[in-house]
């Protein structure tokens, strides 16, 4: 497992605790079709309970989070024999038999942690590490690849990604409630 | 309940606001590929305060947008009403190098 630092290194860690660093309740939702995405984005808010300027940008970020990660679980992750995207993006579609995608979510009061699993384990550490680099430029380039998953790692703190080649990713990091510093979402 | 995204021209003065209701991605796409057709005056404001998620596709439309207006049509565009979530997605894709937040009156 890699995790990539502030600076666009390369980390290698040992595999995040299962237990989400130890929330009482963890949620997993398996997905069966793109339809799925804006029901857990909408359970995702209610499982963030609290109320206030802060509980309010939180379900902001996880939104955004939730949006990203489960379109590239749908729309990035599956690849042909030659590595092009199989589905374009915004087209309605159900997972066939042998796809799997699965959205997890915990939140401890302090931290929203969040990872998407899919079955196609195709992402390399190069291709994270180049799609950030690639957006850390400050031009307002249209079509860059990659946008999403910089934002991911620009939003969430321990960002990372899990590859088991051909069979797995997982991408996850969590969200503070009160952010410290820009670089973990705070103005 | 996702509400869907549309984009409404209110006309003022010297200048044009846009207000973009909903949530921008990949669906907003013909919205925006229209929008230069529906634009007449040379100053505009596009406004947020509406607006709900924008994702990296809406990030991108919005680019592609800006681009084309300041170009083709040399356009002068504020922003104004950004969440603050979207204010940090401006900052961070130079969405606010091409259009700079309105001064609040």
């Amino acid at each position: 497992m890699f995790n990539l630092g502030k600076h666009g290194k390369i980390v290698c860690s040992a595999p995040p605790a299962i237990s989400f660093g130890g929330a009482h309740e963890i949620h997993e939702w398996p997905i069966a079709s793109s339809r799925d995405k804006e029901i857990i984005i909408s359970l995702l808010e209610v499982i963030i309970e609290g109320s206030g300027e802060h509980h309010e940008f939180l379900r902001q970020r996880a939104a955004l989070m939730a949006d990203e990660m489960l379109e590239n679980a749908l729309y990035c992750a599956p690849r042909d024999m030659n590595g092009n995207q199989v589905y374009a993006k915004g087209e309605k579609r159900i997972l066939p038999p042998g796809e799997k995608i699965v959205f997890r979510a915990a939140f401890d009061g302090e931290r929203l942690f969040l990872e998407v699993s899919d079955s196609w384990g195709k992402l390399s550490p190069e291709t994270v590490k180049n799609y950030i680099e690639l957006n850390l430029v400050h031009d307002s380039s249209t079509d860059r690849a990659g946008r999403g998953l910089f934002f991911m790692w620009k939003f969430m703190k321990d960002f990372y990604v899990n590859v088991v080649p051909g069979l797995k990713t997982s991408v996850g990091g969590f969200l503070l409630l009160e952010p410290e510093s820009c670089e973990y979402g705070a103005i | 309940m996702e509400q869907k995204f549309r984009i409404e021209i209110q006309n003022g003065g010297s200048s044009d606001t846009i207000h973009f209701h909903g949530n921008i991605d990949s669906h907003a796409d013909y919205l925006f590929a229209a929008l230069p057709g529906r634009i007449s005056k040379d100053s505009l404001v596009f406004d947020f305060s509406k607006t709900g998620r924008i994702n990296s596709m809406g990030i991108a439309l919005l680019l592609r947008s800006l681009k084309s207006l300041k170009s083709g049509k040399s356009v002068d565009i504020r922003i104004q009403g950004a969440s603050q979530v979207n204010a940090m997605l401006f900052k961070m894709t130079g969405i606010y190098l091409m259009a700079p937040e309105a001064r609040r009156e």
